[in-house]
């Protein structure tokens, strides 16, 4: 997904699937089948005692659009962290980006047959909305047919459904409840590898099918307010706040805080000084600066972890310019680049040896990174200048490359780069860069729009040379299937607005997404990478650092970069007991 | 003077049809609603082309007006691109700029009346020229400044010094509050104090400044200088005959400047994290699912009717005020 991020959070959720399923590929459990327990409370991390009661208040920097995470409007990266607690999954993807199965909602998950692809789960038997009806096979084909993307299923009013994905729910045959509705199998029509991301989170089927999946959850209403999980959602004041207090029928263990507020000041300058006055106990911005990590990590009793997240900085390359065609033009643009230093003087203002990423489809945090960069991932800027004079450019006496072809023949050899207005981080990126093409022989102007023309008109319709911005990345590295596959096949890979294509890739592509190995998946997505940059298709730059800050007040807090946030856990939360 | 209201009105009518169908024009092709949805890779065309038609944009631009028209006429003012009712929300932020938009006009108007009294009266003396000097200050100290020093250098280090909170520096009241009708009341007032505070500040330099020039020159007339020759003492000069001629100018600038404020305290609001009109309408220009077309129309609407009407407002007082004035 990209992040667009003017000012306000705008970093779009990746769907919760696309997410859970990539952190599928690191799911080591032979045969297919997860029966982890302690899923939800954090599989793994130890938790400190903690007393009853307090509340505790997270600021966010931007309001929801809604209450359903799964629709397309309303897929925000705060809505998904607001429901943590509130909408069950079926696994949670924790900070170690392993997803665990979360016993509470599901006691198995078996992978039971290969072909066709089955999968059987067994839903807990106290499982239980908060109005009393069962967690059953129901949510679970509702979550299917209204995320399937098929014009078989249709929304209230007949109208179709709008999901925020499809990934995986459009390669399901069948989803059939059986034992009273507890046991629910489900038939894949083609393989789909990354089969533990579904169904996390889901939305209750008995509510949605009465108020609507596109339109039902645009307000708070009663159907907000029913809740999966160990917290309910009380109130709701547009622009202001709401609050979260413990869900009464929750059936396994109780959290301990009796309120969780999210505050939403959406201007994150702000946010220091409500933390100084006690109004706010956590933040995690969206860009941090190092004026606002200088700001929080002065305040006493308040601590402030700074992790490489998953959202990284890149550049595109628009192969639809005749220069830029040529491959030798896009890696000496690549071997001029000096991503060390780029990194160092933005994102690594806060995040202290911070390096240039060297992989597209994992990030370093992920166990199935590898750097597959070669040669092409170096900086050196003297094979830039040659390989440049090999492509046809012949040093002009202003120190620019003048191309022997094409419409800049005898004139500087001059590209336009683009991104979103009014983010710090990419203006310096835009600098950074322009001085390093220069030394380099290669002119560049800098052409920046609004998020909403970069993304909606000049990006899709090809309308730049080079346009940097961030893509947030997930463990689920089937879901850059649509950015990297050839452009041609426009129904698949609408997102390609590079004008980008090797076979070979897509072949790849298609093989990862069906292998049901981990180990064969990550194999093809590094193969892949490794002739995305023998291409030279993207630079990635670096992974842009997260800031979480909280109060020492309180404990068992342990930030996820992930996108299903810091809240991933919320229900371990609470005051330190002294 | 009915005649009058009675065109003037008409006019104003005139005047916000004109305005509402420029903005939809403007406001529909700044941008595009689906930008957000295009820019994630796992949203399906078949969802894009959903949305269109949901929100209306497979019609023409003047198709879309009339519709907004026809319903706006009759109260409706639509949904969001987000689908939610844009009145109640539009009710609800106008009630949280009122409170904070209402006491800072009043207290304003105060002070700056006071202070411009003081400066016209002891004129070029001690106190007046700290009152200039303060006034310019203010005056020239951006709204975002002043609201991040008072944070920084006054609520906090007044919570501090109390050991509880007093000042808050954030929303317009504390989230999920329980207590009573006056607990709640004096909560809102401690969310209040600073931007209250900032706004009177920036508002009351400009005002005193003009009160202080109005008065001058209403004490250096022919009219003020007979009542002094005929024996009447300085200050039922000053209080019986001069003030009141000299409050005319102050009350149609604080008239006009009202309703601007109203719309565009969006500095306040975002340096305080209230929600009220100006994040209203930025809210429907940035962030996902923009330009909003529904919901910069009802802001326009809103904001150009105050307009019109304290611009009505403001002439009337000013007739009130000066008996040579009389409108036909």
């Amino acid at each position: 997904m990209r992040s667009s991020s003017p000012g306000r959070r705008s970093i779009r959720l990746v769907p919760i699937a696309a997410v859970a399923a990539a952190v599928l590929i690191l799911s080591a459990c032979g045969g297919g089948s997860s029966n982890s327990s302690g899923a939800a409370s954090g599989g793994g991390t130890t938790t400190s005692a903690v007393k009853s009661g307090g509340s505790l208040t997270f600021a966010l920097d931007e309001d929801i659009a809604g209450f359903n995470v799964l629709n397309a409007s309303q897929a925000e990266f705060v809505t998904a962290e607001i429901l943590d607690q509130v909408w069950p999954s079926v696994f949670i993807v924790q900070p170690s980006l392993k997803p665990v199965l979360d016993t509470d909602i599901v006691t198995s998950a078996k992978l039971t047959k290969k072909s066709p692809q089955t999968v059987v789960y067994t839903i807990n038997p106290k499982a239980k909305w908060s109005d009393g009806t069962p967690i059953n096979a129901d949510d679970f084909i509702y979550n299917w047919q209204s995320q399937s993307g098929s014009s078989k299923f249709t929304d209230l009013g007949g109208k179709p459904y709008e999901p925020a994905s499809t990934s995986g729910y459009n390669q399901i045959q069948s989803v059939t409840g059986s034992n009273g509705g507890k046991t629910v199998t489900v038939v894949f029509s083609k393989p789909f590898g990354d089969w533990k991301a579904l169904f996390s989170p889901m939305i209750p089927a008995h509510i949605s099918k009465k108020v609507g999946f596109n339109g039902g959850w645009s307000t708070f209403n009663a159907a907000a307010k029913v809740s999966g999980g160990p917290y309910e959602i009380k109130s709701y004041a547009k622009g202001s706040d709401l609050v979260e207090v413990p869900n009464p029928t929750w059936w396994g263990a109780k959290p301990k805080l009796s309120k969780i507020i999210f505050r939403f000041i959406l201007d994150d300058s702000q946010q220091a000084p409500a933390v100084q006055n006690g109004e706010v106990n956590m933040v995690n911005p969206a860009l941090p600066g190092l004026d606002f990590y200088d700001s929080v990590n002065t305040i006493g009793g308040f601590k402030v972890s700074v992790q490489p997240g998953l959202e990284f900085q890149h550049i595109d390359f628009n192969e639809a310019n005749p220069y830029l065609a040529k491959v030798q033009i896009r890696r000496a643009i690549a071997w001029g680049t000096d991503r060390a230093t780029i990194a160092a003087r933005t994102g690594g203002e806060i995040s202290k040896g911070l390096g240039p990423l060297q992989n597209r489809l994992f990030m370093t945090t992920q166990p199935q990174f590898k750097d597959v960069s070669g040669v092409y991932g170096k900086f050196d800027p003297s094979r830039a200048k040659t390989t440049l004079q090999q492509a046809g450019m012949t040093m002009g006496s202003d120190g620019y490359f003048h191309p022997n072809f094409g419409p800049q023949k005898g004139k500087d050899f001059t590209l336009n780069i683009s991104t979103t207005t009014g983010v710090p981080v990419r203006s310096d990126i835009e600098q950074l860069f322009k001085s390093e093409m220069k030394t380099i022989g290669v002119k560049i102007n800098i052409k920046n729009y609004t998020a909403d023309k970069l993304f909606g008109t000049i990006g899709p319709k090809g309308e730049f040379d080079l346009i940097e911005f961030a893509w947030v990345s997930t463990p689920f590295a089937s879901g850059n299937q649509p950015i990297y596959c050839s452009y041609t096949n426009a129904s698949v890979c609408g997102e390609n607005w590079d004008h980008y294509a090797d076979p070979q890739v897509d072949k790849l592509f298609d093989q990862a997404l069906q292998s049901l190995s981990p180990e064969q998946a990550t194999s093809m997505y590094n193969q892949i990478d490794a002739l995305l940059w023998k291409d030279m298709a993207t630079l990635p730059l670096f992974q842009q650092p997260q800031l979480y800050g909280w109060s020492t007040k309180y404990v068992n807090i342990v930030p996820n970069t992930s996108s299903i946030g810091i809240p991933w856990n919320a229900n371990q939360w609470g005051v330190k007991a002294s | 003077m009915s005649a009058y209201i009675i065109r003037r009105i008409g006019a104003g009518i005139v005047v916000l049809f004109v305005a509402s169908f420029l903005t939809y024009l403007l406001v529909a092709e700044s941008g595009d609603p689906l930008a957000s949805l295009r820019a994630n890779p796992h949203v399906t065309q078949a969802t894009i082309a959903a949305a269109r038609a949901r929100l209306g944009l497979d019609h023409s631009l003047l198709d879309r007006y009339w519709i907004w028209l026809s319903h706006f006429v009759r109260g409706d003012f639509g949904k969001s691109t987000g689908g939610q009712a844009v009145e109640p929300e539009l009710w609800q932020r106008l009630g949280v700029t009122m409170k904070m938009v209402i006491p800072a006009t009043l207290i304003a108007a105060v002070v700056a009346i006071a202070l411009g009294i003081l400066g016209a009266v002891r004129q070029y003396k001690v106190d007046d020229n700290v009152s200039t000097a303060l006034a310019y200050i203010f005056y020239a100290t951006p709204v975002f400044v002043l609201g991040i020093l008072l944070k920084d250098f006054f609520a906090i280090k007044v919570n501090n010094a109390a050991g509880h909170t007093i000042l808050y520096t954030v929303g317009d009241n504390t989230p999920d509050f329980t207590g009573s009708t006056g607990a709640r009341l004096l909560d809102d007032v401690q969310h209040a104090i600073l931007p209250v505070l900032t706004l009177v500040l920036v508002t009351y330099a400009a005002w005193s400044r003009y009160q202080r020039a109005s008065l001058l020159d209403v004490l250096n007339s022919d009219y003020v200088r007979f009542a002094r020759a005929k024996g009447l003492s300085w200050r039922r000069v000053l209080l019986r005959h001069a003030l009141r001629n000299a409050l005319i100018p102050i009350t149609t600038v604080i008239a006009l400047d009202f309703a601007t404020i109203i719309g565009g305290a969006v500095i306040t609001e975002i340096v305080f994290g209230w929600e009220g009109m100006g994040q209203f309408l930025l809210g429907g220009l940035q962030g996902p699912l923009t330009p909003d077309v529904n919901t910069v129309q009802a802001w326009l609407v809103i904001t150009a009717a105050i307009v019109v009407l304290f611009n009505l407002i403001a002439d009337i007082l000013y007739a009130v005020l000066d008996p040579r004035i009389r409108y036909g």
